[in-house]
């Protein structure tokens, strides 16, 4: 803890690069609530869109991917005239923190709470380098037992501590 | 009854160890989200809501409630010291806060907040007993019509005004309204977008939903920041009290910072954040000492922080007599009551009296109770800013992970925060807001329920929306709001272009 190295310097430069690289950002957002869209109408137009006095089950999510094809057709055509992105990226995190939700997804019913938490919090604690791996145990280890108190002593959760058990 | 007597019964309820319990919890553990930086009162509400659903619906709300507010006040706390306002509300409360601690006024900048808080929320406490049974009245003779317009109304003025712009904040509305449908139609029984996948019968889980797109990409984006922040000021606790003169610059600012507030929080598709800046810029030119402004003067912490806290309170009005949320946060609060079973509306305040007036008076107690936890107690919290973000956000993973896990004891909830955190990050990053989708996935049902209703009633004839008098009128507003705001992103997006062109000449230059 006590030689935090200075990440603060250096980030305004990797912004304006980021920036840079990612102007035609917009219109990937635009493109994805398009397809989205597209798969609601289609999807209602299958459940049956019904009469006016009797709306089917496909009415209501094809009107609205209707709108919302149209309102991001006109976000992709906005945004080619390009506004960026609102906030560098970190990536590194994103990754880590799914990766983590993933690990926890993965081991929670097969290896039971304890190990499960244990490596959840290693893996999400990846991207912060000023935390020693030793701090990073111990960090998780006390956050699983922390887990096992509350979660299954305290509020009964159907969840094994530990594997086998 | 008159209300005196309704809000004392509303106070036996509270008063009643369980509810006053659970009051308490709702407070300390929104104070304790609200302070850590970068994590908001919605992320705050989301992760506590699988605690609440072991309990009856009155202590939830209470709980939920306090939650709420006590993460809006934690968030001021965080904000005044480190100047990384722990929600977006605060970063006004920063302004002279952080300014006022420099100068090593630290203590007064936190013993004002705590007094324009109470000040604020008992203000807008006083709103809601007055106004709402009115309101109700008045909302007990809408029909499907009027109500599938109030929706809509509610919605476009929440979306409209997003940083992204309009369009982005309506697509996003739109969005949350389709991905609402997910699941079993509840008129017809039909199951609709499951996609053979058994776990999405009955639809997305709203704490699913919310977990992903404000506690995971919270997490996220709050990592590198603050790891790499500053350790906090100590607090001088002899220099705690504000000197006389100040004392006598506090209850105009926390009048007009309440009623500002109070006014702003009713409305739909306003929050704390507009309040809060409103009443601040107000204050600026009012106020006598308005000439210091920005260096840290007492009357300028005060006023949005009363605002901030009497909105938060009356955002409670439209969500509970008319079913419209104000605000995302209340969204949230609307779909924990249906997850009850209690359809929120003008009937509420007739059949769930004990609730609606318990909850009220619980803003009393939980301000009581905000006041001693922040005035005699902030060591605790100056002491847990401390504590290194790096332990504090895989722990915050760990407990979006359980939460999420207890709903139904199943991982696929957890993959599916995964998916929903994911792409709600990168969204984000291009400037669409998470809050209008959330808002759009609890109201599409209801929204549905009332348009087929409209249809029926009307023999399938649309124009039932502008012939009934209170419809009409309601999407005429919605008109009004939508040209304003489509007109307002034009502009703001012609001016950016402006800098753009003229910084880019500089560089060639």
């Amino acid at each position: 803890m006590a030689a935090e190295p200075e990440r603060t310097d250096n980030q305004p430069g990797q912004a304006e690069n980021s920036h840079s690289a990612l102007g035609w950002g917009g219109e990937i957002g635009g493109l994805v609530l398009l397809a989205l869209s597209v798969v609601f109408m289609v999807g209602g137009w299958q459940l049956g869109l019904g009469v006016p006095t009797r709306l089917g089950t496909g009415a209501f999510p094809f009107v609205t991917g209707a709108i919302l094809a149209i309102l991001s057709t006109v976000i992709c055509i906005e945004e080619r005239r390009g506004d960026g992105i609102a906030e560098t990226p970190d990536w590194v995190e994103l990754f880590a923190i799914c990766a983590a939700l993933a690990v926890f997804a993965v081991t929670a019913d097969r290896l039971g709470l304890v190990p499960a938490v244990f490596l959840t919090v290693i893996v999400a604690s990846m991207p912060d380098r000023t935390l020693p791996l030793l701090g990073k145990v111990v960090l998780g280890a006390v956050v699983a037992l922390g887990c096992w108190a509350v979660f299954i002593e305290l509020l009964n959760l159907p969840l094994k501590p530990f594997p086998g058990s | 009854m008159d209300v005196v007597t309704l809000f004392y019964q509303g106070l036996l309820v509270v008063l009643e160890p369980q509810n006053l319990m659970y009051c308490f919890i709702g407070v300390f553990l929104g104070t304790f989200i609200g302070v850590l930086p970068g994590i908001g009162s919605m992320a705050a509400i989301a992760m506590i809501l699988p605690l609440t659903f072991y309990l009856d619906p009155t202590p939830a709300l209470v709980m939920i409630a306090g939650v709420f507010y006590g993460a809006e006040y934690g968030g001021s706390t965080a904000s005044i010291l480190m100047n990384v306002p722990g929600t977006p509300a605060a970063s006004i409360t920063a302004i002279e806060g952080h300014a006022l601690a420099k100068k090593g006024r630290a203590g007064v900048a936190l013993f004002s907040t705590a007094t324009a808080s109470f000040g604020g929320g008992i203000i807008g406490m006083i709103v809601i007993a007055v106004l709402s049974p009115s309101l109700a009245k008045l909302a007990l003779s809408f029909g499907p019509a009027d109500y599938f317009s109030v929706l809509l109304l509610g919605l476009i003025a929440a979306s409209a005004v997003s940083n992204g712009g309009a369009l982005k904040g309506i697509a996003m509305v739109v969005t949350g309204l389709m991905l609402g449908t997910i699941g079993i139609d509840l008129t017809t029984g039909d199951l609709r977008f499951t996609m053979g996948i058994p776990e999405l019968r009955d639809g997305v889980h709203i704490v699913i939903v919310a977990m992903g797109l404000f506690g995971v990409t919270e997490v996220i984006a709050s990592i590198r920041t603050a790891t790499s922040g500053k350790a906090t000021q100590t607090v001088d606790y002899n220099d705690f009290y504000p000197s006389k003169d100040e004392w006598k610059s506090l209850p105009a600012p926390i009048l007009r910072g309440g009623a500002i507030g109070s006014f702003i929080g009713a409305l739909p598709g306003t929050g704390q954040t507009i309040a809060a800046a409103l009443a601040y810029a107000v204050e600026k030119r009012v106020n006598r000492r308005r000439k210091e402004f920005g260096t840290g003067v007492v009357p300028g912490v005060a006023v949005p922080e009363a605002a901030n806290n009497s909105a938060t309170q009356t955002a409670f009005i439209p969500t509970l007599t008319l079913g419209v949320p104000g605000s995302p946060p209340m969204a949230i609060v609307i779909g924990a009551l249906m997850i009850y079973g209690i359809t929120p509306g003008p009937r509420l305040l007739t059949e769930q009296p004990d609730m609606f007036w318990g909850l009220v008076a619980s803003f009393l107690v939980g301000n009581i109770m905000l006041l001693i936890l922040n005035v005699p107690l902030i060591g605790i919290w100056v002491r847990l800013l401390k504590i290194p973000y790096k332990y504090m956000y895989p722990t915050i993973i760990v407990l979006i992970c359980m939460g999420v896990y207890s709903l139904n004891n199943n991982v696929f909830d957890v993959w599916l925060t995964l998916v929903i955190g994911a792409v709600g990050y990168v969204m984000r990053l291009f400037r669409f807001e998470p809050a209008p989708l959330l808002l759009g996935f609890v109201l599409g049902p209801l929204m549905e329920e009332q348009l087929r209703r409209s249809m029926l009633l009307s023999r399938g004839d649309p124009m039932v929306f502008l012939q009934r008098p209170i419809s009409a009128t309601l999407i005429a507003i919605t008109v009004a709001i939508l040209v304003f705001a489509l007109f307002k992103t034009e502009q703001n997006r012609r001016r950016r272009r402006a800098v753009i062109k003229t910084n880019q000449g500089e560089t060639q230059s």
